[in-house]
This record gives C-alpha cells, structure tokens and sequence, in this order.
C-alpha cells in the first residue's frame, strides 16, 4: 500500500490572488479612514457645561461639579486660553481631558472662551482683555461661584493675560497662578522662530494690521507651523497612515486635528500689541509696559505662582518663561519643566501620568478653605 | 540577513511605502535643515518681504472693492460693512454698561438679603 504525500506549496514570495484582494481592499479602507480624518471634524469638548456669562463674543462657562459639593476644593479655578484659538483643547475628548481629570478631582471649574473676534474687534488690545474682560467674568464668577478667593490657569497669550492681571489687580482674590507655557521675557532675540522673524525690520505689525484689520486665523497657524515645516506639514500625516489601523492613536489624531483646524483670527490691536511691545520692545520684563494707564509692575505679583515650561516649546522657549521667577512678587512660587512641546505638554498621550498630576497636587495642596 | 531583506521589499498595497523608506531614514535630517532654515535672518528678511509686497500690491485692490462696494449698498439704501462694525461696536459698549448695572443690582439685592436677614 503506497500513501501519497502532498507536496508542500513552494514559498516563492508571490502572493496569491486572495492576499491581493484582502491587502487591496485594506489599502481601500486605510485610505478611507485617512480620508475621514482628515476631512470631518470628531467630537470635542463634550464635557457638560453652562455659560454663565457674555460679553461680545466673551464667553464665560462652568462647567457641571461631578463631586457633592461637600467634597469639591473651597477655591475654584478660573482658566484663561489665548485669543487666537479655541480652548477646547483643554477637553479635548472623553478619557483624555484636562476638564474631565480636575472635576474628578472636586475642582469648580469656570473657563474663558475668549470668542471669534469680528472686523469690529479690530482695535481690541491686550487693555480690553486684562481690564475690561477679565475683571468683568471675573466678578460674574465670583458672584456665580460665591468663593471670595479663586486660582487662575492661564496658557500661552492667556498665561500672558494673567500675568498682566495678577500683578494689576494683585488685591482681586487671586490666591493661586498657574502659567503653562507662558511668553513673558523676550530679551533673548535669537530664541524662537518668531522672535527672530519679528524683529526682522522687514516684519511690519503695524502695516498687516492696517491692512486685513484683524490678523487671519491661516496667517497665524502657517506661521506656527513654519516653526517646525517637516513635523507640521508632513510628520503628522505620515505618523497618522503609519498608525490608521490603531483605533486609539487614530482617535487621538482626529481629535486634536479637529481642535488645530478650527483657527481664529486674532484681534488686530492685540497682535500689533504682542509684537511691537512685547516681541521687540519686551515692555513687560523691563517693566515699562502700560494697560490703560497702568503700568503693569510684575513685583506686584503676589499670588501663589506655578510656571509650567515645555522644555520642547518652539512656539514659547522656555527661555521667555523662566525669568519671571525672579521677577514677581510671590513668595511661594515653583518653576516646573515637563518634557514635551507647547501642546503636548498638556494634551499629549503622556499629559494625564506626567503634567496634570504634578499641576493637580500643587494646586490641592493651596485649594484650602 | 533575510529580516533586512524583508525590510526592503516593496509592498504594492501600501501606496507609501517608499515614502514612508525615505522618511525613516531621512527624516531627522530634513527635519533639522528645515527648522534650521526658518530660522535664518534670511527667511525672515524674505518672508516679511513677500508678506509686505502681498498687502501692499493686494490693497488697491481690496480698497477700490471696498469702495465700490460702499457705493452699490449706498444705492440700494442697505447698510455698509462699516455701517454694521459701527453699530456693533456700540453693541459692545452698551453691553457693558448691561453688564455693570447687572453686577450692581447684583449686589444691591444681596445687601439688601444680608439686611433682611439681619
């Protein structure tokens, strides 16, 4: 009796016809997926919240306790983002927001949606923002809240804003600041894309202004990407076909590439402001900058002060945060560096385990009644 | 030996294949003369330039749109652009005002809860 043996098929490294149909139609699906992202918007911002105040196109939110009020901090938290994006990405999605992780742990939280300025906001400046919009939510806040004492979080041009109103109104009840990669010192003209770019002589402020009124939202989000042209313009998108097939990391992307699309122009005062007396003239450190009058004295800073530098920020070096430690009049204050860029620091996948714990635990330790 | 080799082969499904060869291995490099040609006073003279040629050569351009524009709303008794950003300018400034009186009955009507109760 002879068996016969099947021989074995030769591995000649041709696919056969079914891989070609399976990899061909998973080469459909990717490149639909990466289509998807980039072209559709995911849902951010989806913690619960009420507007508690308006003005113009100010916003002011709280956001709904998930703690009893028995076991919330005595000291809410006021947040301050900048005026030329959206602050959404403060709670950027579900499971991975810094909103979400400071409710859970019995904050009250209010946050300053600064708004879309239109062709009437043109001459807004940094006055109306630290004097007229801020303190005005910041009475509404107290009123709404009850607390006499409050913390502020301020990042980036909103770090700047609270800077500027801690040490104007030093005596409001800010008991704590918190600064996240805030642009204060521009002494050193050499650090940073656009320190160097706008102290070129052949950058005019003045004439953009004149010219388009408000700055355009592209102008300003083509300029921060040119800081980093190879990461922004193709690193993001190849890292997003590298990883489409992970759920996870393809969430994440969507996520923060709703939040980076949806750009806003920034106020025309404001920018001519930032620029001239700020980038080139550094008004603030050598203490000679003024808001309606008032020349803002960073000694007259007294609150509780934790400055958040990104040691990777190239939009912020960390160079125009640092000196400001000697600068205020806090007593207690901490500087803390976290490795990681000017988002990533707070909205990275390694925000949660290193930035917000460490911001959290400061924090508590000074939320006392 | 046959893991480098495997590496190497060109997978016709995945269109960025190569592409993604190419980055790898050169990426960081690129990254680095691109970060460090942003920031040479060259691009920024260069970029403040063409940005300056833009508006001064686009302006004429928006100003006589502008003023035509004017005139077409002028005739059809509609309010201008500029018209509109007045108005909604003095919205904001009577907002305010909204805003300030609020803060005060707000707190007129607490004393007045702290009096009462007293």
């Amino acid at each position: 009796m002879t068996t016969k043996e099947s021989t074995p098929a030769v591995d000649n490294g041709m696919p056969s016809f079914s891989d070609v149909c399976e990899g061909w139609h998973r080469a459909t699906e990717n490149l639909d997926r990466f289509n998807r992202m980039l072209t559709t918007d995911a849902k951010i911002a989806q913690t619960p919240k009420e507007v508690v105040w308006t003005l113009n196109k100010a916003k002011l939110y709280h956001y709904i306790p998930v703690v009893p009020e028995q076991d919330r901090k005595p000291v809410p938290l006021f947040m301050v983002f900048a005026i030329m994006n959206r602050p959404h990405v403060l709670d950027l999605r579900p499971g991975h927001s810094f909103v979400e992780y400071m409710l859970r742990h019995g904050y009250d939280l209010y946050l300053m949606d600064w708004g879309e300025p239109g062709p009437e906001d043109k001459n807004m400046c940094f006055d109306d923002y630290t004097l007229e919009y801020l303190p005005r939510a910041i009475r509404k806040f107290k009123s709404v809240s009850g607390a006499e004492e409050f913390s502020m979080l301020g990042w980036c041009l909103g770090a700047l804003i609270s800077t500027m109103y801690a040490a104007l109104r030093p005596d409001d009840g800010l008991k704590n600041l918190m600064l996240l990669t805030a642009p204060l010192d521009f002494s050193d003209q050499e650090a940073g894309g656009f320190t160097r770019w706008s102290s070129n002589p052949a950058f005019n402020a003045d004439t953009i202004v004149e010219k388009l009124g408000n700055v355009p939202g592209e102008m300003i989000d083509s300029g921060a990407k040119m800081l980093k042209p190879i990461e922004n313009y193709f690193g993001s998108y190849s890292m997003l076909w590298d990883k489409i097939e992970n759920p996870g990391t393809v969430e994440a992307w969507h996520a923060m590439n709703t939040w980076v699309r949806d750009i806003i122009p920034m106020a025309g005062g404001a920018y001519k402001q930032l620029i001239n007396e700020l980038y080139k003239e550094n008004k603030l450190v050598k203490g000679t900058l003024q808001l309606r009058g008032e020349t803002v004295d960073l000694k007259k800073l007294k609150a509780n002060l934790f400055n958040v530098i990104a040691e990777a920020d190239h939009i912020t070096p960390p160079c125009q945060s640092e000196s400001i430690m000697d600068l205020v009049g806090s007593e207690d204050k901490e500087l803390f560096r976290v490795r990681g860029g000017h988002i990533g620091i707070m909205a990275g996948r390694g925000a949660e385990k290193n930035t917000w714990p460490h911001m959290e635990a400061w924090l508590s330790e000074r939320s006392g009644g | 030996m046959s893991q480098s080799k495997d590496n190497q082969t060109f997978d016709p499904f995945d269109p960025t294949g190569m592409l993604k060869q190419m980055r790898d291995s050169n990426m960081e490099t690129w990254s680095k003369i691109m970060t460090d040609f942003v920031n040479t006073e060259a691009y920024a003279e260069s970029t403040g330039a063409m940005l300056d040629a833009w508006l001064t050569t686009s302006g004429p351009f928006r100003k006589a749109m502008e003023s035509s524009m004017a005139q077409a709303m002028a005739q059809l008794n509609m309010p201008t652009r500029d018209d509109i950003t007045r108005l909604a300018e003095r919205l904001t400034n009577i907002e305010m005002r909204l805003d300030d009186l609020d803060a005060r009955l707000s707190e007129g009507a607490q004393s007045n809860d702290t009096q009462t109760t007293n």
